[in-house]
């Protein structure tokens, strides 16, 4: 398993390089530019763009700015935001605490709500539970999460008045742990909705999937507590697959959800990533993308790995 | 791209729906007994866009200014009616009253500042001379400040003593009173080896009535009441909190809602909508963002070759056509709920513009018989044509703008009316705002009609040279550089600039931007639609603020109250 891990692991730097190229490459091809914000001020001068494109290092060969970019991100200077002139890594740290707190909220209440949900309806299959709950989920990840965020803004928001319309917190009063809690409700339930939807589904289907097998017949009819038959023997195969989508939203956590956030105003990672990408800020851009692929890599990763865990039969080598 | 457009869409959505259901009940406002301001309190104010950075030296938006000015000051600023006012000077230096020597050949000049008083930096550090020659001198040496315009003209800067400054300039600099708008302390950043990695730049320290005391990205930013501010019982608030707030229909639902007490740049629709309710009050002044139709006079290419002139736009007769078919007005009323001004000339507010220069009114009629005079007669398809050539535009804008895409489908309208067809070809603000090296369209000058806006400064005489004059235009001799996309040229225009701009008494200068106006005007190389309007929007409890084309409305910010 350890030589596997690095295997995996030596596969991935390569794998990286070419996203980073890739990625590089595609911001640079973008129309418009990260001075585009100074053309509009009269008082820029050409000579005062073209200071500016050689103060930023704009001017140079386009495979060299890669170079160069590359070797500082290896050692750690992850360079600075053309537009705020900010160091990448104080910008990202200043909404990844943020981001993580959302995120993982909502990763935790999904799954929370989720796993026993989706247990529950495929144990009870075609019972009215079943079908109140097939009948959800197929609403709840056919919804947009803009038209639901707005549509939970709108009800308990607006017209109720129960929670704030967005934000993090109260401007202007003391820290409050009940004030927080209450701008968190609508963009969790909002991300969490859909979540659930997918969740449940994966985790029916491949419960049903399980129950039916003969190791099932075998283990209800040595006798064991039905619960000990879902939960151990059925619940950590069928868990195969809700691992997989589990891992692959893991790197939410860091990239954050773009909509949800730029309609709630919430200060994360997905406005960040917006922001520098409307100003075409190719730092914090190449910054965000090559951690969010990293995380990806490390994701599938960690999805093996748990696969091994959860089914002995899988051996890597 | 998805996710991008995944935003539009839902951005576009909010303004839907938050538009539409938003509750007209908002909790009535209180406290209209009370006479006098009122003193304390926090306020909180909605900006739809982050500040990007508050160091005034590297500021491009407008939402950088309206927060940083509330902390940073400078020597002198400007009224609301476009004239120039001291404020950390004593005066505004002139020949009158002997602050501005010319020298005996009238090639150089020096500016003499006598700063004001007893002025303190809200850390209590004493406010001094050598601050001033500071701020000029890092923005001469930091190689990522935003402009240099003007403060390259300066030769030196002496300090005789701590409240005299004396601006030595290279040669005679008309706008000088423009420069040292804001002013950097020294105590704090000298030595600093490079500013953009100082706090400074998102924790600004000034003269001004408030000081930044914490900027959380993405959500807020709080400014607290500078105690050492040099006017008596000012600020009257305590707090001021910016709030970062996604979209401006979110800042409005949160204003109705009286989550907050004012927002930043409201749009002209929006206008009716908050007028409705009575607990909130629309502050709506017309500035010198000016959108316009800008013709190409050029033959279209790229590179375009300005000596060879555009074979429809080449005419005169065409350019007033679509002048006299365009109705300004009426875009207002219908696209711009009448929150705007009908364009005049290059300038229409501030003391160089003048108020007897203007364009001819909407009169397709009167278009026809241009055309027909000029022989450009009606084809088989209703297009009129001269010598073969059809007279066929472009008309291009940013794409995904609401307005000027209505603008573009009225116009369209109305030309068609006239024989002239026009074919709307977009893109997106940054390919068609970009640069001669983005190879763009207008300064490569591969378009016909190009419609956008661009703000004249206070002192016109730079916006006006790079855009008008004949040696600015964009071409591969001088490696694009210059905006003057119109590729308009006349040698008695440019002579009346340049008089404009050698000259330092303000009433001659005066006379000879009226004269490059006019000539400007008669040319019809522009149709001046309309002149934007600066709209914020208030609960009816808040007070003192002003209104003001030249500045953002956190200018009068000291005076700003809340009353409960």
């Amino acid at each position: 398993m350890g030589r596997y891990v690095a295997r995996r692991l030596l596969q991935a730097v390569p794998l990286l390089l070419g996203i980073t190229l890739a990625t590089f490459l595609i911001l640079k091809a973008v129309p418009g530019g990260p001075l585009a914000a100074y053309e509009a001020d009269p008082s820029v001068t050409p000579e005062d763009l073209a200071r500016l494109e050689h103060a930023f290092g704009l001017d140079r060969p386009i495979p060299e700015q890669y170079l160069e970019w590359l070797g500082r991100f290896l050692t750690g200077d992850w360079g600075y935001s053309l537009a705020t002139h900010l160091p990448v890594l104080r910008m990202i740290g200043d909404r990844l605490p943020n981001t993580v707190y959302l995120m993982g909220t909502v990763y935790l209440v999904t799954l929370l709500i989720a796993v026993p949900i989706g247990v529950l309806t495929a144990v009870r299959q075609y019972s009215w539970f079943d079908h109140l709950v097939t009948g959800a989920t197929f609403m709840a990840f056919s919804t947009p999460t803009f038209w639901l965020g707005l549509l939970l803004i709108i009800v308990f928001g607006l017209n109720l008045r129960l929670f704030p319309l967005g934000g993090m917190g109260t401007l202007g009063s003391a820290f409050d742990v009940g004030d927080r809690l209450r701008h968190l409700v609508l963009p969790v339930a909002t991300l969490s909705l859909v979540g659930i939807g997918h969740y449940v589904r994966y985790l029916r289907a491949s419960m049903l999937e399980t129950i039916g097998q003969d190791y099932m017949r075998t283990a209800r009819a040595k006798g064991l507590m039905a619960r000990i038959v879902i939960g151990r023997h059925a619940f950590k195969n069928a868990a195969i697959p809700l691992v997989t989508v589990a891992a692959l939203d893991l790197p939410e956590l860091f990239v954050g959800a773009l909509v949800t956030e730029q309609i709630f105003g919430w200060p994360g990672m997905g406005r960040l990533f917006w922001d520098a990408a409307t100003r075409s800020d190719y730092p914090i851009l190449m910054g965000i993308l090559t951690v969010a692929s990293t995380l990806v890599i490390f994701a599938n990763l960690l999805a093996d790995v748990v696969y091994g865990y959860l089914d002995p039969r899988i051996r890597y080598s | 791209m998805t996710r991008l457009r995944r935003l539009f869409l839902s951005l576009s959505l909010v303004s839907l729906v938050l538009g539409a259901c938003a509750p007209s009940s908002a909790p009535p406002a209180g406290g209209t007994a009370s006479t006098g301001p009122t003193r304390g309190g926090t306020l909180i104010f909605a900006l739809w866009q982050e500040p990007e950075t508050l160091n005034p030296l590297y500021a491009t938006q407008t939402v950088n200014t309206l927060v940083n000015e509330i902390a940073v000051e400078g020597l002198t600023s400007v009224d609301p009616n476009g004239e120039y006012v001291a404020v950390l000077a004593r005066e505004v230096p002139s020949m009158q009253n002997g602050g501005l020597k010319v020298s005996a050949d009238g090639k150089r000049m020096d500016v003499t500042y006598r700063l004001v008083q007893g002025v303190k930096w809200s850390d209590s550090a004493p406010f001094t001379s050598a601050d001033v020659k500071f701020t000029w001198d890092l923005r001469m040496r930091d190689p990522k400040v935003t402009s240099r315009t003007g403060y390259d003209k300066i030769e030196g800067i002496d300090t005789p003593d701590e409240l005299t400054v004396v601006v030595r300039y290279k040669e005679t600099y008309a706008a000088f009173p423009e420069l040292f708008g804001s002013l950097l302390p020294k105590h704090l950043l000298d030595g600093v080896p490079d500013l953009s990695k100082h706090d400074y730049t998102r924790r600004p320290l000034g003269t001004g009535p408030f000081r930044i005391s914490e900027f959380i990205a993405g959500d807020h930013i709080t400014a607290e009441r500078n105690s050492n501010y040099r006017v008596r019982d000012r600020p009257l608030l305590d707090k001021v909190i910016f709030k970062i707030v996604p979209s401006r229909e979110a800042a409005i639902a949160q204003l109705k809602a009286g989550e907050i007490h004012g927002m930043w740049n409201v749009l002209e629709a929006q206008v009716p909508d908050l007028e409705k309710d009575p607990s909130i009050k629309v502050s709506s002044v017309a500035t010198g963002r000016l959108e316009r139709l800008e013709f190409n006079l050029a033959k279209p290419g790229n590179p375009a070759d300005p000596k060879v002139p555009h074979p429809v736009l080449g005419d005169l007769a065409v350019r007033r056509a679509l002048l006299l078919a365009t109705p300004k007005q009426q875009i207002i009323d219908k696209l711009l709920y009448g929150q705007a001004k009908p364009g005049r000339s290059a300038l229409s507010i501030g003391w160089a513009a003048s108020k007897d220069v203007d364009q001819e009114g909407y009169d397709p009629a009167k278009a026809k018989q241009v055309l027909d005079q000029a022989g450009w007669l009606p084809g088989p398809d209703g297009v009129r044509a001269k010598d073969g050539i059809r007279a066929s535009l472009r008309l291009s804008t940013t794409s995904g703008d609401k307005v000027r895409e209505d603008a573009e489908q009225l116009l369209v309208t109305e030309w068609k009316n006239i024989g002239i067809e026009a074919k709307i070809q977009n893109s997106p603000s940054s390919v068609f705002l970009g640069t001669w090296a983005q190879n763009a369209p207008r300064p490569r000058g591969d378009f016909d009609i190009a419609m956008y806006a661009s703000t004249p400064d206070l002192d016109p005489q730079v916006y006006l040279a790079v855009r008008f004059q004949c040696a600015q235009i964009p071409q591969t001799a001088n490696n694009g550089a210059g905006r003057n996309v119109n590729r308009f040229c006349d040698p008695q225009a440019d002579k009346a600039l340049d008089q404009a701009g050698a000259t330092l008494d303000l009433q001659k200068r005066k006379e000879f931007y009226a004269q490059f106006l006019r000539i400007l005007n008669d040319s019809v190389a522009n149709v001046w639609i309309y002149n934007n309007n600066r709209i914020n929007a208030f609960r009816a409890n808040v007070g003192g603020y002003r209104a003001s084309s030249w500045d953002e409305i956190t200018g009068s910010i000291a005076d700003w109250d809340v009353r409960n």
